[in-house]
């Protein structure tokens, strides 16, 4: 079997084999560049305290970046090259009514199939999200946003999530559609909305956020690379206030739920008047808040989400054994 | 010849008409949203005289949405992968090329009807998605300028409908190069990205010579409307740009395209005028005066706003032009080959 399918997928595995050498080409040649651009950085802005003098400063080049940000659609392509025509390919061609009535049962046809896929699916994947995490490397450092959507889903174990949820997404649709066009289709569609779904809407929630109030006067923390969710103003019951993009706001609140007093004060341009606002803001009992994912939860997220797609993953191919083992050859 | 098309995609064209119905939905209530958000906010900082920082304090419309707009990015290679490569592959690899090649039609004519047909689909779809998303940003572009950004100007105006056209055609040609269907997938898609990176990458930026304006260091400038600007710096007396390092933990002055010069790379009596101590308001005016005394100003290039249309012109017209080579390669590869 395992022979069988070489010789079934050796195209695809030599194709699949000279865009990543491509991918790594470039990506390798544009991270050292990076990275040698990032350590003559840090010899001249570390000396004046802390990166913030080195912000703002362009780092990197547009081709390892364009390729960076198409590195997130190498699941899917997974899922359309290696997962869709699996099964729809052979009931398409009927190569099936072949396959099914040799020796070799249909279970292990396809634990043979589907497993050495998986397995291809999950390499190509970590190989891509490691060139895409080692080059990103001194941006991490510098602007330490890793933990930001877009940035947190090329990078880490993630992608081997998604690759593996794609190509199980792919094999599925083709078995249940039994043609491989439409299934290509399902798996564009599906993928992007299960993907945008669960970083839009279900990833804040994996652990219950951390909240911290301050009060105006003290000097802003560095919430550096956490994930920040939201921030905004308590009033004096420890109620957030009702936010609005208006013009007339400060930090997110309309001014005209702040106290008339503080409002004079907040609304001058000079130094003083803005500090006699935080003075007068503090008197009153209004707070500063930030609602945020800490940095050291990085590594907790990651896994978490790699999970739920592995665990979607396997939920796919449970339902595709199943449709498998009762249709008629 | 119309009528089998007709029957051969209707369940094709049934789908793609509502995921068009259901975006056109979305974006014309959020974008009604998005439209009486951005009027406010227009009279209210009328009224407090304070438009000038407006793109800093004003957020529009959702994240989710936003996202799904830069998403219309992959339509044209959607429609390249799902509707251009099976066009004639699948023909080829379920045989039924043999059928219809042996009937009154002649080839030329079948070709023509199903990648005319195809094509113009394309374009329609490429066109009411582009359409969609202009006027949903209208109150962005206004607010932000960056209509002619790398990235924005790719999903708005009449460049989709040049993406979408080009994408099918290269669909279709890998179909009838490679008569099958996954393979032809493989190059629309890859085929596809290759040449928009190179295109959008290094090309745009050349399509017209851009404009270069030289300001005198005291005060700014910044290229009016929607421009875009390619690159911003200072240059010396003698037209030379001024190198600055990447980086530096001593005073900057000037502002040209967001990176300041700093004071070390400014000529000896310069740096002397800045003193050891930090910069006071009078010891900065000193240091300009100086630094314009040597001949020292600042520079920027761009493209001006007034030639967004002509660069979507261009951008279009050469998609559309590659298509044109596409659908003459198949109609060569088509006619010759036997049946």
């Amino acid at each position: 079997m395992t022979w069988l399918v070489w010789r079934q997928y050796r195209l695809q595995a030599a194709a699949a084999a000279v865009l990543l050498a491509g991918f790594a080409a470039v990506m390798v040649v544009s991270g050292l560049q990076m990275a040698s651009q990032w350590h003559a950085m840090l010899g001249t802005c570390t000396t004046g305290g802390g990166h913030s003098s080195c912000e703002g400063a362009p780092l990197g080049s547009t081709i390892g970046h364009d390729f960076e940000v198409l590195s997130v659609m190498v699941p899917a392509v997974l899922g359309i090259f290696f997962g869709a025509p699996l099964v729809a390919h052979e009931l398409e061609s009927g190569t099936s009514q072949y396959a099914w009535t040799q020796t070799i049962t249909r279970t292990r046809w396809l634990t043979v199939k589907a497993g050495w896929l998986l397995l291809a699916a999950a390499v190509w994947g970590g190989a891509v999200a490691a060139l895409v995490t080692w080059w990103s490397g001194p941006r991490n450092a510098l602007y330490g946003n890793q933990f930001q959507p877009n940035y947190f889903d090329v990078q880490g174990i993630v992608p081997v999530g998604y690759a593996v949820f794609a190509t199980a997404l792919g094999i599925a649709a083709g078995t249940l559609l039994r043609r491989t066009l439409p299934a290509i289709a399902v798996v564009i569609g599906v993928f992007i909305g299960v993907r945008l779904f669960i970083s839009d809407v279900v990833r804040q929630h994996y652990i219950p956020a951390v909240t911290s109030h301050m009060s105006f006067l003290s000097t802003p923390g560095t919430l550096a690379r956490s994930w920040d969710l939201a921030s905004g103003i308590t009033g004096p019951n420890g109620q957030p206030l009702p936010q609005s993009s208006s013009v007339n706001s400060f930090n997110g609140v309309p001014l005209a739920s702040l106290p008339h007093a503080c409002q004079v004060l907040i609304g001058q341009a000079s130094r003083q008047a803005m500090v006699a606002g935080d003075r007068c803001l503090d008197a009153a009992g209004y707070r500063v808040y930030d609602v945020y994912q800490p940095a050291n939860r990085y590594w907790a997220f990651q896994g978490i989400e790699t999970g739920v797609f592995v665990a979607l993953a396997a939920v796919l191919l449970a339902i595709t054994y199943a449709v498998v083992r009762r249709r008629d050859a | 010849m119309t009528w089998i098309l007709w029957r051969q995609y209707r369940a094709q064209a049934a789908i793609a008409g509502a995921l068009l119905a259901a975006l056109a939905t979305l974006l014309v209530i959020t974008g009604v949203q998005a439209a009486s958000q951005w009027h406010s906010a227009l009279a209210a900082c009328a009224a407090s005289h304070t438009c000038g920082n407006l793109s800093n304090t004003l957020f529009l419309g959702s994240h989710t949405v936003g996202f799904l707009v830069i998403m219309t990015l992959g339509v044209p290679v959607v429609v390249g992968m799902l509707l251009g490569a099976p066009l004639l592959a699948h023909e080829f690899e379920a045989g039924t090329s043999q059928f219809a090649w042996t009937q009154s039609i002649t080839r030329r004519r079948w070709l023509a009807a199903k990648a005319g047909w195809l094509l113009l689909a394309a374009a329609a779809m490429g066109g009411v998605v582009s359409g969609l998303v202009t006027w949903w940003s209208g109150p962005n572009n206004a607010l932000q300028a960056n209509a002619f950004n790398p990235g924005r100007f790719d999903i708005m105006g009449i460049a989709p409908v040049g993406y979408a056209v080009f994408a099918a055609a290269l669909g279709i040609t890998a179909g009838a190069l490679l008569r099958r269907t996954l393979p032809a997938i493989g190059l629309t898609l890859a085929g596809f990205v290759a040449l928009r990176v190179v295109i959008f990458s290094w090309l745009r930026a050349h399509f017209m010579t851009p404009v270069t304006s030289y300001f005198p260091l005291s005060r700014g400038f910044t290229p009016a409307g929607s421009a875009w600007q390619l690159a911003a710096g200072y240059v010396g007396a003698n037209g030379q740009p001024i190198s600055i390092p990447q980086s530096t933990n001593g005073a900057v002055m000037g502002n040209a395209g967001g990176a300041g010069i700093p004071i070390s790379s400014l000529p000896a009596p310069c740096q002397s005028a800045a003193g050891n101590g930090p910069l006071t308001r009078a010891t900065y005016d000193a240091v300009v005066s100086c630094a314009q005394a040597h001949g020292i100003r600042g520079y920027v290039t761009y493209q001006p706003a007034g030639r967004y249309w002509a660069f979507q012109g261009i951008e279009a017209g050469i998609f559309v032009l590659l298509a044109a080579a596409l659908i003459a390669v198949t109609f060569a590869v088509i006619t010759r080959r036997d049946a």
